[in-house]
């Protein structure tokens, strides 16, 4: 039963989830729509709950067991509760039931968005850029026709995409733009029909219970 | 160590000092740089122009700060540009860690616009020119459901207002009376969006999407399943020439005054690649 009752879920919804696609019947329709606006919406409040609970047990397990770095685990919690707060209470824009101003010192959940999380992210992400001029300084070598060929094409669109392609030569960014409409979409086809022919292949074997192994257990 | 040595084996941290200091020093004294708006932008422009006036603009702010500098030129851009031609705005955001973005990004759109207009006409208002219907979990239920209703879907909006008061709300229900719908994101999301919208409801598709995941989302332009596509800060540059060209709107264009730091550090980092090479070859050549 543990088992099966699982399967049996999959597979039905599975089916329900392909029928609205093929069948415009009204029945067909509203009921999809109500298991969609409806049924999927408590589940998926439910798994926000879950995930929520799971993350603050497992950082709470981390801080008991003094396990590697424990201490980073007290800022996520304190962060946690105190964006929760401030969320919940404080309202999107400050308008809620708990004061989020001191004078001219605001600390709604936007302004605590728009000056700690975007210039953290940003800052992160921007970090890229060094690394990739570093490593590609070090690992971009023409050692093979294959790299080489790698290497024009990269120098071609790189080039062909800046602002002063047109300066360099007319054609250039004409070209940059053949390389990324002909070759690269080329590829690119082939890659989306191999990625959505396994797609239904793989879900079909789960929708049908033939692939298991989403249930654990290892067997 | 020979000069030629030196050239395969340079400190990682001159090369980011380089590098920072190309890209800082244009910020500091910024000037926007020319760019020709190319065909898949022009094509995105023009597919928000003609949206019809009982239909509205769908813009997905589907962007996480990580890629804000790339994507949020785009909004911005896409913002005024429907704004200034008076079109109809919904906005909303699949996941919730973007909504702070999409409001900032409206904020300041709107801020625009207010600050200079005379009458209530002029101005952009809430509820009447454009909703922010915010987020619902999971994105699969906006996607198909609001083909149906919006309101259904978004039964409150981001600010807690019941959708089905608002103004705007009243005669735009579902996908029939979406234009187009603009996804700006740097994920697969876009796919979803046709997967899902387009081809079940029709509901036409234009995206914005980082450089680096461009090149997924050509096959998808060449199809016609995306109406117009622009890419990566570049692509946000363009959207805001042809806005400040066609619609005469002189705001701080973001995207085209990063369009000098990014030039010079992309030729930064093919002067090392190219050195780097340089080196490599007459290594190979010495064994």
């Amino acid at each position: 039963m543990k088992k099966k009752f699982p399967l049996l879920l999959v597979f039905v919804f599975g089916i329900l989830g392909i029928i609205p696609f093929l069948i415009p019947h009204p029945i067909v329709q509203h009921s999809d729509e109500y298991i969609r606006n409806d049924i999927l919406r408590i589940l998926a409040a439910f798994a926000l709950v879950l995930a929520l609970g799971s993350l603050l047990k497992v950082h709470a397990d981390k801080i008991k067991r003094k396990k590697v770095n424990w201490q980073y685990s007290w800022v996520l919690i304190l962060a946690f509760i105190v964006s929760s707060i401030i969320g919940l209470f404080g309202g999107v824009a400050g308008t809620g039931l708990l004061p989020t101003s001191f004078g001219s010192f605001n600390f709604n959940i936007q302004t605590l968005y728009e000056n700690i999380i975007i210039p953290l992210a940003s800052s992160m992400f921007a970090l890229l850029a060094f690394y990739m001029a570093s490593a590609s300084y070090r690992a971009f070598r023409a050692r093979s026709s294959e790299a080489t060929l790698l290497l024009v094409a990269a120098f071609v669109v790189m080039i062909g995409f800046l602002p002063v392609a047109s300066s360099i030569s007319s054609k250039l960014p004409a070209f940059a733009q053949w390389v990324l409409n002909v070759p690269n979409v080329a590829g690119q086809r082939g890659v989306l029909f191999g990625i959505a022919l396994g797609a239904v292949a793989t879900s079909l074997k789960i929708i049908l219970g033939i692939e298991r192994a989403w249930l654990g257990g290892g067997d | 160590m020979k000069f030629i040595d030196r050239l395969t084996k340079i400190d990682r941290r001159i090369i980011y000092a380089i590098l920072a200091l190309v890209v800082i020093l244009p910020l500091v004294f910024p000037s926007a740089l020319k760019v020709k708006p190319m065909k898949p932008v022009e094509k995105l422009y023009e597919a928000v122009d003609n949206i019809p006036e009982d239909k509205a603009l769908l813009l997905d702010c589907s962007y996480a700060p990580q890629i804000k500098a790339e994507v949020e030129p785009m909004a911005i851009a896409v913002l005024r540009h429907a704004f200034g031609k008076r079109k109809k705005v919904l906005v909303l955001a699949l996941y919730v860690q973007m909504l702070g973005l999409a409001q900032k990004a409206l904020t300041q759109v709107t801020e625009e616009f207010n600050s200079k207009a005379q009458t209530n006409i002029d101005s952009i208002i809430y509820g009447r020119d454009y909703v922010f219907l915010g987020w619902t979990p999971p994105p699969l239920i906006p996607m198909l459901g609001m083909g149906e209703s919006i309101t259904d879907v978004y039964p409150a909006d981001y600010y807690g207002n019941q959708t089905d008061t608002l103004e705007l709300m009243q005669y735009i229900k579902n996908y029939n009376n979406i234009g187009i719908l603009v996804c700006l994101s740097g994920s697969a999301i876009p796919k979803a969006w046709v997967m899902y919208a387009q081809n079940r409801f029709g509901l036409a598709v234009g995206v914005g999407c980082t450089a680096v995941s461009g090149a997924d989302f050509y096959a998808y332009y060449q199809t016609g399943q995306f109406s117009g596509l622009m890419v990566g800060m570049k692509g946000a540059a363009e959207y805001e020439e042809l806005v400040e060209e066609n619609l005469e709107i002189k705001e701080k264009r973001m995207a085209s005054e990063a369009m000098l730091p990014m030039t010079y550090a992309h030729f930064i980092i093919i002067f090392f690649i190219v050195i780097g090479n340089i080196g490599y070859f007459i290594q190979r050549r010495r064994k």
